[in-house]
């Protein structure tokens, strides 16, 4: 029998093969444990190659101690150094070596940071070597095929004591004030930011955080790659809405978006504004949106605030997309649309009211108590207030009867209460276009109660005719009886012959005689 | 009921009309005190009776229920010296009074309903003790003889006589203008006799009946009123009404309702209101096809021209119109 085996601890060959003993399989499969135990070792690390020949590394003078002329040369040495891989899946291999990179990693970033004039153009192709060395790697699958960024834990990266010191190098790096756009240009290029924006999918927030405040200062720095970083940024988003929903990285995406969208110049761009339209907006169905909901609600508004003709196509889009059975997504939206009217236009307010408030009805109706309060919330915003004073006679017909029949039908008694502080207020903007209200609305439903009677009495009316006829046909079934026994028994032919009244309508005379046991025999008149 | 029988009845009203008048001199105290007094002014008693009439339209009480309250309420202010803390309960317990007489018991909100919906402050013991004391104070069984009574009356006078006429007075809407009378508190001077007439001619020469007039003549001529009292209220009617008859919204007064909403719901109400942490990148305002960057990056990556990166599709047939056409049209 053999025993399980464990991975081999020597990194040579990323894919080793298991064998499982026919004890730990349940029906022919092994058990989920086994898998579970199996894939956690060798997924918890990107760093799925190494070097085949382990370069033993020994430790080199410290920076601070070097004398001015050897610095860079140093400063060159460690980088390479850095440039070697550690296998963090096994906790006890190499430690010697681990140590040895950390602390040179240690050490430029402190020179980087503190230090001037250590910045020189022969270090930036070594420098970008060596992060896109560390950094740039294919991102495990997913431990938890059905991860949920909301409610599960995510999968940590295992190498991060090096890779964060890797990301805080390039932070400073960027940061400096010896920082040469122009030289970096040529190493910090199309490609490398290409692959940069591929790791936003990682799982591990905390590289996320670093990645987007790194892109935040390559955005800012390097203008020769703003369009190409624009256009790559659109095309995640694209595929994430249409293709895969699928990536990790779409809230610090958007929050770099808008830091760039608040910077906009004025007239907006074309390119902006279908950006808006066609990628924005459409955002807004994605399953896992309350992840990003909040950057996603900024970028919005802040495109609002630089250009406010574009509300109308932002309002239309989102009641396009509104929810028609997510109810914690209705509750976003319904936040998204306050912070929307917080800064809209009166003059484009009045463009959006009518299917604006049509949406606002309909959620005061909704039987989920969190739809309605939130939707009636809004008469607690002074500035919404003001504005639906101002359009008063439009608005308040949208909402009148909704209002009244959901007051008096709702479950929820914090709904009800909102509900009388909303129609209080009507009241006091302009009350006698409240009293015509509610005098229709009296009609109206006085017409419905008087339909719903007069369907009732025909209901009633045809059952009736139904029980007649029931009876009659069958009267006129035992009639036919009768006749047939007493023909079959040769009695005579009663003088008025009921076989007459064997026609459509046969009489309903009170002759239970007819109708009696066939001894009877009686005639029918 | 016939003209002759009406009539009758309209005579026997007016009798007992004084029986149901609120005291004058309490009236022009309250109307005389200034905001901030240790007693209730005007302005005070105007706004609870609007509070009165948003209870009373929200629960879908009659009109009735409303103008008896408010008449119990006047009554009752008129006669005893009530603090303005207190005005809270004493109108709501005149409400609930009113509409214990006027509707039906399978209509009747329970109190504790209408404590918390007005969002009062007292409890429902409280509601039941002030009750009893105005309705000793007021010898209150379940009639009084008030404005909208005498505004059917002159209503059904008024169809019985002129059955063939195609416009008739629409009584709704008179109720609706007495209910906007009665939220100033100086028509509860009026005698209702008086007030209901005022209201029934303005709405006749609104519809300029000459018919409907002579009518309004005759019920006059037969209660006796005077052309001296019936023109005084008529000057304060009118502008009163034209008040509340104007399109104009007014600002509601946001303060003093109390917007309570479920934790969950409150957690979530702020969330979005964060400073967001990166600094903004302002947008170059040279056209970025123009930078020297442009040349190298695009021979390298063999992109086509930047500006129109995104935009290669921005002749498209997908293109937005307006979009195009609003470009040119900024300053």
């Amino acid at each position: 029998m053999e025993t399980t085996k464990l991975p081999p601890t020597s990194p040579s060959s990323p894919t080793t093969s298991f064998s499982v003993p026919s004890a730990e399989k349940v029906d022919g499969f092994p058990r989920r444990s086994m898998r579970r135990a199996r894939q956690r070792r060798s997924h918890s690390s990107s760093q799925f190659r190494y070097q085949s020949s382990q370069v033993e590394l020994t430790p080199l003078p410290l920076l601070k101690d070097a004398p001015v002329a050897e610095l860079h040369d140093l400063f060159c040495k460690k980088l390479q150094q850095c440039c070697v891989l550690f296998d963090f899946l096994d906790c006890v291999a190499d430690l010697k070596g681990k140590e040895i990179k950390r602390a040179a990693l240690n050490e430029l970033v402190e020179s980087v940071a503190t230090s001037r004039g250590v910045l020189i153009e022969p270090l930036y192709p070594e420098a970008i070597k060596m992060i896109s060395v560390n950094i740039f790697r294919t991102l495990p699958p997913s431990e938890n095929p059905e991860f949920d960024p909301e409610e599960d834990e995510p999968t940590l990266e295992a190498s991060w004591p090096h890779l964060q010191l890797v990301y805080e190098f390039f932070l400073r790096f960027l940061e400096s004030p010896d920082f040469q756009p122009s030289m970096a240009k040529r190493y910090v290029d199309q490609k490398f930011v290409l692959q940069l924006l591929e790791l936003f999918d990682s799982e591990d927030p905390r590289e996320r955080e670093y990645l987007k405040t790194i892109l935040h200062r390559v955005y800012g720095k390097l203008l020769g790659l703003r369009a190409y970083i624009r256009k790559q940024i659109n095309n995640i988003f694209l595929r994430f809405i249409y293709e895969t929903e699928h990536f990790n990285g779409v809230a610090e995406l958007l929050e770099i978006l808008g830091s760039i969208i608040n910077g906009f110049a004025l007239p907006l761009k074309a390119e902006h504004k279908q950006f808006l339209v066609r990628v924005l907006i459409p955002l807004h169905t994605a399953k896992s949106l309350s992840i990003f909901h909040a950057q996603l609600a900024y970028c919005v508004v802040q495109f609002m605030e630089k250009d406010a003709t574009v509300t109308e196509y932002i309002i239309r889009g989102l009641l396009k997309y509104w929810p028609k059975t997510c109810t914690q997504k209705e509750v976003m939206f319904l936040g998204e649309i306050e912070e929307i009217l917080d800064v809209i236009e009166p003059s484009q307010f009045i463009r959006v009211q009518e299917p604006l408030f049509k949406q606002i009805a309909a959620c005061i109706s909704s039987p989920h108590f969190q739809v309605a309060e939130r939707a009636l919330y809004f008469w607690n915003n002074e500035y919404i207030l003001s504005l639906i004073e101002e359009n008063c006679q439009v608005i308040l017909p949208l909402v009148f009867a909704t209002l009244y029949r959901v007051s008096k039908e709702h479950w929820n008694q914090t709904i009800v209460s909102l509900i009388y502080n909303v129609l209080k207020t009507f009241m006091e903007m302009n009350s006698k276009l409240f009293d015509d209200l509610t005098a229709s609305y009296k009609v109206e439903k006085q017409k419905e109660l008087k339909r719903d009677r007069e369907r009732a009495d025909l209901w009633r009316g045809l059952e009736e005719h139904q029980d007649r006829r029931m009876q009659m046909l069958t009267e006129a079934a035992r009639n036919q009886r009768n006749l047939q026994e007493r023909g079959e028994r040769g009695d005579p032919p009663s003088p008025s012959s009921p076989q007459t009244s064997h026609s459509d309508q046969p009489e309903l005379k009170p002759s239970g005689a007819s109708s009696s046991s066939s001894g009877g025999g009686e005639s029918a008149t | 009921m016939d003209a002759y029988k009406l009539m009758k009845e309209l005579r026997v009203n007016y009798e007992q009309e004084a029986h149901y008048r609120p005291k004058e001199t309490g009236l022009r105290l309250i109307e005389s005190t200034t905001e901030g007094d240790s007693r209730i002014s005007a302005k005070g008693r105007n706004a609870k009776v609007e509070d009165l009439w948003s209870l009373t339209s929200f629960f879908g009480y009659s009109t009735q229920t409303f103008v008896l309250a408010v008449n119990l309420l006047d009554r009752f202010l008129a006669m005893i010296k009530v603090q303005p803390k207190h005005l809270s309960c004493v109108s709501v317990s005149c409400l609930h009074m009113a509409a214990k007489v006027t509707e039906e018991e399978c209509d009747l909100s329970p109190a504790d309903e209408l404590i918390r919906i007005g969002q009062c402050r007292f409890t429902t013991s409280d509601l039941c003790r002030m009750e009893k004391i105005v309705g000793e104070k007021l010898g209150f069984k379940s009639n009084a003889v008030t404005a909208l009574t005498f505004l059917h009356l002159y209503h059904q006078i008024a169809l019985s006589h002129s059955t063939d006429r195609k416009e008739s007075l629409s009584l709704e809407k008179l109720e609706a203008q007495l209910k906007a009378c009665l939220c100033r508190i100086s028509f509860s001077k009026a005698k209702p006799s008086v007030l209901a007439l005022s209201l029934l001619r303005q709405e006749m020469e609104a519809v300029q009946s000459e018919d409907m007039l002579e009518i309004a003549y005759h019920i006059q001529r037969h209660l006796k009123i005077t052309d001296g009292e019936l023109l005084l209220w008529s000057e304060r009617v009118a502008p009163c009404l034209s008040d509340y008859a104007s399109p104009e919204c007014s600002k509601p007064n946001h303060r003093k309702l109390q917007w309570i909403v479920s934790r969950r719901t409150a957690q979530n109400l702020h969330s979005y209101r964060t400073v967001p942490e990166l600094p903004t990148i302002p947008e170059g305002c040279w056209d970025e096809s123009e930078s020297e960057d442009l040349c190298e990056d695009v021979m390298s990556s063999g992109e086509e021209s930047l500006s129109s990166s995104l935009g290669s599709d921005a002749e498209g047939p997908f293109f937005p119109l307006h979009l195009r056409r609003q470009k040119h049209l900024h300053a």
